[in-house]
């Protein structure tokens, strides 16, 4: 038996809110809390990127959490899967177009998996994750590239939607 | 059968651990992880990407989960006592080392806190040897795992001493202060990751087969009752991890100085008067 | 033998005398060979003595002897007068009314005065070797003083006086000898404190000064009281065969008070703290082999006579409570030698308990913790000197990334520090044999000796917070610079460390030949008990102890052997990743932790004296 399969088995979390309205993060969790029970399928919440396999991200990405956000997900080690919850996660939501948004968690690293609602209910998070694990097992340990803001650095003043940019580096693969 | 005990050590902590992940969650009324869940986190955990800090603290963490093995088996092959402590007091050490050698805030903080809980058990765990010694003659394991009466019914209160410092051993709720995980991301365990966590992982197995071989101490050679002691203390501390919110390392070390440390110190008391 | 003796007494001070008037070119070779001539002198001493020996000096010599007392006595009154400070001008007129008492009412001596025996040899040996390699140390380190070519001089002179003294002292039979080299050792550490002659320093020199001279008062009252009783001769064999004697107990304790002095218990910890401002040498010379070491060796010289008596209980509690109240006051500090001066005063507590209880296996411990505390604090100490001439700090927190810029120093004081603390070294066995035996002590002791348990495993446990503290600084590094390369200090710094490194290493190894060949014959001579050590396959049995050698040896390929290869050992092709600081980009500057004491450290002298008049209560009822 390869190792990669014990991947889908023992998935940890890591948690991160790239500043949204905690909406998301209450059902996150909600699913670990007795009722849901996330720990059956072997998950934890490590709060910790050097352990953990998928990346739970929700919230728009604000210009704050944003070099944050490709800081934690650079050190997470590879094999790793991304996990946008609600819709905010996804494209930026109610927030999109703010001045203080970037929008959208997949223009700065690779998203795996979108789970979109606000706030994305426990069962959809669940269903995402487990959509994350098939993934995961077939990721392999090479170095994925993040976005790491290098191709246009963001001056404070210019508001840029980077999801062009992003893509055209993703999509090759 | 103790060279066995000594050989797969980790395996059967390991099995310890998942077990006791499924009697946790059904006390919080979940299903829980399958019991070998701990062996995929393992397995998993081997198929990272292999990262580290520096070669450093890397190595010390792999020397940490050595040498407390080796602790491990002087104290199972019936080695002496206060050399136990002072092996397993040290293989710590390689992990508190670790944390202080990373420029990293919770490492450091974990590292400190760390240092703290030793002090806080381990004057406890040396008057509880001394008073061993005072029933037994003899400072060494041999000499109580063939001791005919169990030492629990002589010396009670030295084992409510050890219930009460089992769980800042074991990272257990009230005093896991040295590795909160939500508080501190787990301190010192913080900057490890892939392969070389797993030797701070498994590590923890080991410290489970440590502290119920503290505890099947107390039943000298009646096999029976320590066994049942192992599954006291076993449901005991998982009880109280579920129960109980954590205490700040200030409020821990006062109460185990206080009261532990006072507890061991009558039953020493007692032993030598009688 | 004689001839050995007679040169090991002889050849210090003339050499003291030499290096006064000679240019520093010849100074330094003379220093060189004198110190290796002093070492093989005292390594064949050792070798060589079997029994008892006993000397006697000319006659005239005891008029000397007088002659140099009151001379004494004179210079600390001018020195009182010259600063106007009246406790040191009070003590030394009690001393010098009974100096002058004594003339008139002692018997003329016709006994020996000198007594050589193993554990004067065992003493010498530590003296001589450790001391000759500090002296060594000095040539460079005096260089980069700041003061007149003269006053260097003057300081390798007096070191090498102190030498001398300390020899005499601790093959002298008589008290009235005793009190003389006692009083010289004050002498030669005044000097030595007052060396920088700045207003701290002089101030500390007479707080050393005046705290040191009571304990020579103390001996002075102890030889009257003696002489009094009419037990003869004032001499320590004497008054070991008067231990049952009515009245014994009070020269007995008065005799420890100045052990416990000159060892700087509690509250007389003061004077080798403030012996901080003198050069580093000097904290190396007062801390490994010379002036401390005076007390376990007094305690261990009367300990026949102190064993059991009411004395060596008060004795033994005092040191039990200093050594967990160094252990916390050592907690809060922060300057590297501060810390390292605490540790010793805890250490010193431990060994002179260890001398008090005076079983033979304590007193095995009590010489095993001697004898390598002498060598770890030396080479710590000499390597704070480096840290402050080559590095130029002073306080613990500034070691942060030593590992990277200053390796080979790091490395030094990794083992200095884990050789206080880490199994196998030889401050851990003492340690450990002292749990062992007290465990002995207090099945016949009952409640008194579970107390001093407590006090054991508490002061350890905060002893090795501390050592954890120092060592986790000392492996600090942000892995950025990735290669070592040892940093250059000089053939006179890194051929001192490397020779103390060596010995600390060869002789962890060669441990239980240690046990066999020195720590039990000399115990054996001391209480005239025959201790055997048998060395069954991988156990080595002493008494009712049983040290399991191959889990000792696996330990110390694990636990400092680890410490070490961390250092130098490097992970290939495994990617390198920052730190986790969720994610923020901040550089932190990390140093040490403290914990504030002040609310208890404030009531240990209190409590220090307290057991000194304990002491005297006891001592005279």
């Amino acid at each position: 038996m390869k190792l990669s399969a014990f991947r889908k088995k023992s998935p940890w979390i890591l948690h991160y809110n790239a500043g949204g309205c905690n909406g998301c993060d209450i059902e996150i969790l909600a699913c670990l809390a007795p009722k849901y029970d996330i720990e059956r399928f072997g998950m934890i919440n490590t709060g910790n990127p050097k352990q953990s396999d998928i990346l739970l991200v929700t919230g728009p990405v604000t210009k704050r959490s944003r070099e944050r956000l490709v800081e934690i997900y650079s050190q997470m080690p590879e094999p790793k899967v991304v996990v946008c919850c609600g819709v905010c996660a996804c494209s930026g939501g109610v927030f999109r177009d703010m001045y203080n948004c970037e929008g959208g968690v997949d223009q700065f690293i690779p998203v795996d998996v979108y789970v979109c609602g606000c706030g994305a209910r426990p069962e959809q998070i669940i269903d995402g994750v487990v959509e994350a694990l098939s993934i995961l097992e077939k990721k392999t340990k090479a170095m994925e590239e993040t976005v790491q803001l290098k191709n246009q650095p963001v001056n404070e003043g210019t508001q840029l939607n980077r999801r062009n940019t992003a893509a055209a580096i993703i999509q090759p693969q | 059968m103790r060279i066995l005990l000594i050989v797969f050590a980790p395996v059967i902590g390991g099995l310890i651990v998942g077990f006791e992940r499924i009697i946790r969650a059904r006390m919080q009324r979940r299903i829980g992880p399958p019991l070998f869940q701990p062996f995929y986190d393992f397995l998993k955990l081997a198929d990272k990407r292999k990262m580290m800090v520096h070669s450093s603290h890397a190595f010390l963490g792999l020397m940490h989960f050595i040498s407390l093995w080796f602790a491990l088996a002087v104290l199972l092959l019936g080695g002496d006592l206060i050399l136990v402590i002072f092996l397993h007091l040290l293989s710590t050490s390689l992990l508190i080392l670790a944390g202080f050698s990373t420029r990293s805030v919770f490492s450091h903080l974990g590292a400190n806190r760390t240092a703290i809980s030793v002090l806080a058990y381990e004057p406890v765990l040396i008057v509880i040897a001394v008073s061993i010694f005072m029933l037994t003659g003899s400072f060494t394991a041999a000499s109580v795992f063939s001791y005919p009466a169990p030492l629990l019914f002589k010396m009670p209160l030295a084992f409510i001493a050890l219930l009460l410092i089992l769980p800042i051993k074991m990272k257990k709720s009230p005093f896991d202060v040295a590795d909160a995980h939500q508080e501190i991301t787990g301190g010192v365990e913080l900057e490890f990751s892939g392969i070389f966590y797993e030797a701070v992982f498994t590590a923890k197995w080991l410290d489970y087969i440590f502290c119920y071989t503290l505890v099947y101490l107390f039943a000298g050679s009646n096999v029976t009752l320590g066994i049942a002691l192992i599954g006291f203390v076993f449901f005991f501390t998982n009880a109280l991890d579920n129960s109980t919110a954590r205490v700040n390392y200030k409020q821990m070390l006062r109460f185990s100085l206080a009261v532990s440390f006072s507890l061991a110190f009558v039953n020493l008391i007692i032993n030598i008067l009688l | 033998m004689q001839l050995s003796l007679n040169s090991l007494f002889i050849v210090p001070v003339i050499v003291s005398g030499l290096l006064l008037i000679l240019p520093s070119g010849i100074a330094r070779i003379l220093i060189t060979i004198t110190s290796l001539l002093l070492a093989a002198l005292s390594l064949y001493l050792f070798c060589n003595i079997q029994d008892t020996y006993f000397f006697s000096v000319a006659p005239y010599l005891n008029e000397v002897v007088t002659a140099f007392d009151i001379l004494l006595l004179l210079f600390f009154g001018w020195l009182a007068l010259q600063r106007k400070n009246w406790l040191v001008g009070l003590l030394t007129i009690a001393q010098l009314g009974t100096v002058l008492y004594l003339i008139m009412v002692l018997p003329v001596q016709d006994t020996e005065q000198f007594m050589v025996d193993k554990l004067s040899a065992f003493m010498f040996l530590l003296i001589n070797i450790i001391s000759g390699v500090i002296a060594i140390y000095s040539l460079r380190y005096i260089e980069e003083e700041d003061c007149s070519p003269f006053r260097r001089k003057y300081f390798l002179s007096i070191l090498f006086w102190f030498i001398a003294v300390m020899n005499l002292l601790v093959s002298t039979d008589n008290l009235e000898y005793f009190f003389l080299f006692f009083e010289l050792t004050t002498l030669a550490s005044f000097l030595f404190i007052s060396f920088r002659k700045d207003e701290v320093a002089i101030a500390n020199a007479f707080t050393a000064l005046w705290m040191n001279q009571l304990g020579g008062l103390a001996i002075l009252v102890a030889i009257c009281f003696i002489t009094a009783n009419g037990y003869g001769a004032i001499t320590f064999t004497n008054l070991l065969a008067h231990a049952s004697a009515a009245g014994i107990l009070l020269p007995l304790a008065l005799l420890c008070i100045a052990a416990l002095v000159k060892g700087a218990q509690m509250p007389f910890s003061k004077w080798l703290l403030g012996a901080m401002v003198a050069p580093t040498p000097v904290s190396a010379l007062l801390h490994s082999s010379t002036m401390v070491k005076i007390a376990p060796f007094m305690i261990l010289r009367l300990s026949p006579a102190l064993k059991d008596t009411p004395v060596a209980m008060v004795v033994i509690a005092l040191t039990g409570f200093v050594f967990v109240a160094a252990g916390i006051e050592a907690l809060a500090q922060d300057n590297f030698k501060r810390i390292l001066a605490h540790s010793t005063i805890a250490l010193l507590a431990l060994m002179i308990m260890m001398s008090a209880i005076g079983s033979p296996l304590t007193m095995v411990a009590a010489l095993t913790l001697i004898m390598f505390h002498g060598i770890s604090k030396s080479m710590l100490f000499l390597n704070a000197g480096i840290l402050e001439r080559v590095f130029h700090f002073k306080l613990a927190s500034d070691m942060d990334r030593l590992g990277e810029t200053g390796p080979f120093t790091s490395l030094v004081l990794t083992i200095g520090f884990m050789s206080l603390l880490i199994p196998p070294f030889g401050v851990f066995m003492g340690k450990w044999l002292s749990i062992e035996t007290l465990g002995a002590f207090a099945s016949s002791t009952k409640l008194f000796g579970a107390c001093i348990i407590v006090a054991v495993a508490c002061g350890g446990a905060i002893l090795s917070l501390l050592y954890f503290k120092v060592l986790g600084l000392l492996i600090a590094r942000s892995g950025v610079r990735d290669k070592i390369r040892f940093e250059k200090t000089g053939v006179v710094y890194s051929g001192t460390i490397w020779f103390l490194m060596g010995l600390t290493i060869a002789s962890t190894l060669s441990l239980p030949l240690l046990l066999i060949n020195c720590f039990v014959p000399v115990t054996n001579e001391i209480l005239g008990t025959s201790l055997a050590v048998v060395i069954t396959g991988w156990n080595l049995q002493i008494g009712a102890i049983t040290l399991p050698l191959l889990p000792l040896l696996i330990a110390f390929f694990l636990l400092p052997g680890t410490i070490v290869a961390a250092m130098f050992i490097r992970f290939n092709n495994v990617d390198r990743v920052k730190e986790y600081t969720c994610g923020e980009k901040i550089d932190y500057s990390f140093s040490s932790f403290y914990f504030s004491t002040d609310q208890v450290t404030r009531y240990f002298s209190a409590v220090g004296v307290l057991f000194f008049v304990a002491l005297i209560i006891v001592a005279v009822f």
